[in-house]
This record gives structure tokens, C-alpha cells and sequence, in this order.
């Protein structure tokens, strides 16, 4: 029978169509077929990108040159634009305000055909050492609420771009989710007094239903209420509500814990296109005792259709559990 | 006499934008070379070697997008403009090796503006 499952969170609700379960070889997609041709984020073709505001790995003496380990570079085309003011303004019962906020494009790595799956432990630490920089750094600016940093991989989840890259996108307000999550994890600490991210570590861990994998410092689950087949979250298992919180250990234990869950992903559906989110909180908060930061891995194997849009709910044909065991053993 | 016209390779699957673009473009002193697809807009890149190209992404066949990457690949330094009905492939990064994005509009100054901003000093 399928089941109505409720995300302990924001309340958000999901069926699990476990008698349309399906099999990791139902979701192998095909690998994108490179089309190869000019890369703006090769090495080389510095001049194709505006000036990087962060890199790492190269030389003083050669600004924008091509011996680097990551660059970011703000986006060529941004979809918000970081100059002006906001101009919060109402037309009538309508709110709005100018597109102000920063878009910046991270190029994880010089090699073209790298991946997170296969990346080093390293280069996997300059990554979340880069999205740590730039969110200290984007934070000065007080027009930013939040600053959301993900990543998008495979044609499906919207990259069509093949050299490896994430993105963060600095916004002049809290998004509606983050707010939502915010809300849910307040409502749960002031009847608990405590956090119910930390709470679902505690749980995961005792069940390990649900577990992937862990280590000192991190865990990966299949969340209890999941949108996608082979939904994960990455936690860190001490409370924290901020990521650039991390101190250097906790930057190579979270790499190392990422590259083992993202190759266990690879492993049990090759190629699949997936998208990643890193849930932290707001700027102008201080220490969150009520809200936990964390990576949300979604896998793009399902469509979101009339159904989802119309309700919120989302039809998922792999229970958590199954995910897990299947992820484990991969 | 040789002719020292700038030539504009525009690369586009309507008919209607060659028709616009050419009257606009020539009247500004260009000489104007048209494809209809990407795999002609590719063999006259080659064949004509434009100054600067304008290139729609939305074709059938080979999309502009991926003609761009083989245009730069070829020949980093030819500038080409991407002029899309849609603005949603800027977030495309490969988009980025494009020298510009221009949405489509019937008012062309700023694709004229573009056109001119890039052809200084070649």
C-alpha cells in the first residue's frame, strides 16, 4: 500500500509508491554526450570569464592566468546584477523591489573532465573552502539576507556545461524555504528544546534504516520524507547553524565524507544528472541554537508535473530505506 | 578596389531577422552573409571568415550554442554575439564563450551597439 509520509520539518508531505518500486537500472540514464568544442572554464580561456574574485593555487605574480586549482568568477550573464540599490517599492498590494544580488560561478577544478565522484580529497576541500570564503566575504555586504550555493550536474538538472562547476547566488532576501525550515526548526525547539536536525542525527543513527554513510564529524542519510528517489542530506553531526562555521578539520572530514557519498551515488545510478543545496542560515544571524546547517543531494530522476506544482506533495517509488541499503552496498 | 567592409556572418533559422538584420546592418556600412542552420553557419565561418558573427541559439539541427563552441574552437579571437528570442539560455555557462547576448527585439541599436563595440579595432 503506498504511504503518506510527513517531512518532520516544514510539515511537507510526500507518497511513497513503494509497489512502484523501481530498481537503481530503472533510473541509468545515458552519459551526456560531450559536444566538445571551446570551454570558457578551461584553463587558457581566462579572458572568456569576467576577472575571478577568488582563486586558489596560482601564483601573485599572474593575475587571471591559467595556472590555478579553482577559480570563482562572478557570472557573465547573472541573473541578478550586483550594483544599485534595492528600491523596495509596492504598486498596489504588490511588492517589489530591483533585482540586486550577486551570481558566481565556481570552477572547481581546472581539469575538464573532472568530477566530484572522482575528484581528490584535496581539490574536493578547496571546493567547500571556496564556498566558506565567499560566503564570509559576500556576507559584508548588508543588502544580503542569503546567500544560496548549489550545484547542478547533467544536462536533466540543468548544466549543460560539462567542465565541473557550482554556483552561489548572494539574495536581498531570505528564500521562502529557507524560511519555511526556519520556521519548522524554531517551532520544534521552543516545544523541545532541541534542535530536530540534530534530533533526526540521533535517530538515524540509532535506526540506521536510513544511514549511508558516516564519519567522525558527518553523516549522510535518506531523509524519512523524501521528493526524489535516492534524496540525501549531508549533516554535521555536531550543531551547527552556519557553514562557514567549519574549522579546517571539519573542511577535509566533510570532503571526505562528500566524495564517498557522491561516488556511492555514481555507483548505484551511473551518470545520473542530480542537483546539490546547501541549506545554512541566514547572514544577519548569529548562532542558530534551533536551525542546522546541511547539503540536500537530489537525484534528477523523477518530473515534477501537474501534481506536485498543484499540491506540494511529490510521488516518490523508492522508500529511503531501500535507497539506503542500495547506497550503502555501493 | 578591394572591399574593406566588415563582414558579419549572421547565422539564423527565420528568415525575417535575415531580412531585418541585413537592411540594418548594411545600411551601417557591413557587408552581410547569411545562414539559415547551424552546419551552413559553421561552413561559411570557415569558408568566409567573417569579422563577427551574430548567432541564434534556438535552430533546428546543430543549435547555436554548440555552433559557438565550435566557432571558438576554430577562432577565439572572432567575436560572436549570441541574439536569442530567450533569455533563459544565459544561464547556460557555455553561453560564456559567447563576446555578448542580446535578446531579440525589432529595435536594433543595441545590437548595433554590440556590432560596433566588438568590430573597434579589428
Amino acid at each position: 500500500m503506498p504511504e503518506l509520509r510527513r517531512d518532520p520539518i516544514i510539515g511537507r508531505w510526500v507518497i511513497i509508491a513503494s509497489e512502484r518500486g523501481k530498481r537503481p537500472y530503472d533510473f541509468v540514464t545515458e552519459k551526456d554526450i560531450t559536444k566538445g568544442g571551446f570551454c570558457p572554464l578551461c584553463p587558457g580561456h581566462e579572458n572568456t570569464t569576467p576577472p575571478e574574485v577568488l582563486v586558489y593555487g596560482r601564483p601573485s605574480h599572474d593575475p587571471n592566468g591559467p595556472n590555478w586549482q579553482l577559480r570563482v568568477v562572478p557570472n557573465k550573464y547573472p541573473a541578478l546584477i550586483i550594483e544599485g540599490d534595492l528600491d523596495k517599492r509596492g504598486e498596489g498590494i504588490y511588492d517589489k523591489m530591483n533585482g540586486i544580488g550577486a551570481h558566481e560561478v565556481i570552477i572547481e577544478s581546472p581539469n575538464h573532465h573532472e568530477t566530484l565522484s572522482s575528484m581528490d580529497i584535496d581539490q574536493l576541500v578547496l571546493v567547500f573552502r571556496a564556498y566558506k570564503d565567499r560566503l564570509i566575504d559576500l556576507a559584508r555586504d548588508k543588502r544580503f539576507k542569503y546567500i544560496i550555493v548549489f550545484k547542478n550536474f547533467g544536462k536533466a538538472a540543468g548544466a549543460s556545461l560539462e567542465h565541473s562547476h557550482s554556483q552561489l547566488i548572494a539574495l536581498p532576501i531570505v528564500p521562502q524555504i529557507i524560511q519555511e525550515e526556519l520556521y519548522g526548526c524554531q517551532r520544534y525547539f521552543d516545544y523541545k528544546e532541541r534542535c530536530v536536525f540534530c534530533d533526526i542525527i540521533r535517530q538515524e543513527r540509532s535506526q540506521q534504516m536510513r544511514l549511508v554513510d558516516e564519519n567522525d564529524d558527518f553523516i549522510t542519510i535518506c531523509p524519512f520524507a523524501p521528493r526524489s528517489p535516492f534524496e540525501m542530506w549531508v549533516l554535521p553531526k555536531r550543531h551547527q547553524s552556519r557553514f562557514n562555521s567549519m574549522d579546517d578539520g571539519q573542511l577535509y572530514q566533510l570532503a571526505l565524507l562528500f566524495s564517498s557519498t557522491m561516488r556511492k551515488l555514481d555507483n548505484a545510478l551511473p551518470n545520473v544528472p542530480y542537483n546539490y543545496m546547501l541549506h545554512t542560515a541566514p547572514l544577519n544571524d548569529a548562532h542558530l541554537e534551533h536551525y542546522h546547517w546541511h547539503i540536500e543531494i537530489m537525484p534528477k530522476v523523477s518530473t515534477v508535473a501537474g501534481f506536485e506544482w498543484g499540491t506540494g506533495f511529490h510521488i516518490n517509488t523508492v522508500p529511503p530505506e531501500e535507497a539506503a541499503v542500495i547506497l550503502k552496498g555501493s | 578596389m578591394s572591399d574593406t567592409r566588415k563582414k558579419i556572418l549572421v547565422v539564423d533559422d527565420e528568415e525575417s531577422i535575415h531580412l531585418l538584420y541585413r537592411e540594418e546592418l548594411e545600411e551601417e556600412g557591413y557587408e552581410v552573409i547569411s545562414a539559415m542552420t547551424g552546419e551552413e553557419g559553421l561552413k561559411l565561418f570557415q569558408e568566409e571568415k567573417p569579422d563577427l558573427v551574430i548567432l541564434d541559439i534556438n535552430m533546428p539541427g546543430m543549435d547555436g550554442i554548440e555552433v559557438l563552441r565550435q566557432m571558438k574552437q576554430m577562432s577565439p579571437d572572432v567575436p560572436v554575439i549570441l541574439s536569442s528570442a530567450y533569455p533563459e539560455y544565459k544561464q547556460d555557462l557555455a553561453s560564456w564563450a559567447s563576446d555578448d547576448y542580446i535578446v531579440k527585439s525589432f529595435n536594433l541599436d543595441e545590437l548595433k551597439n554590440s556590432v560596433k563595440r566588438h568590430l573597434a579595432g579589428r
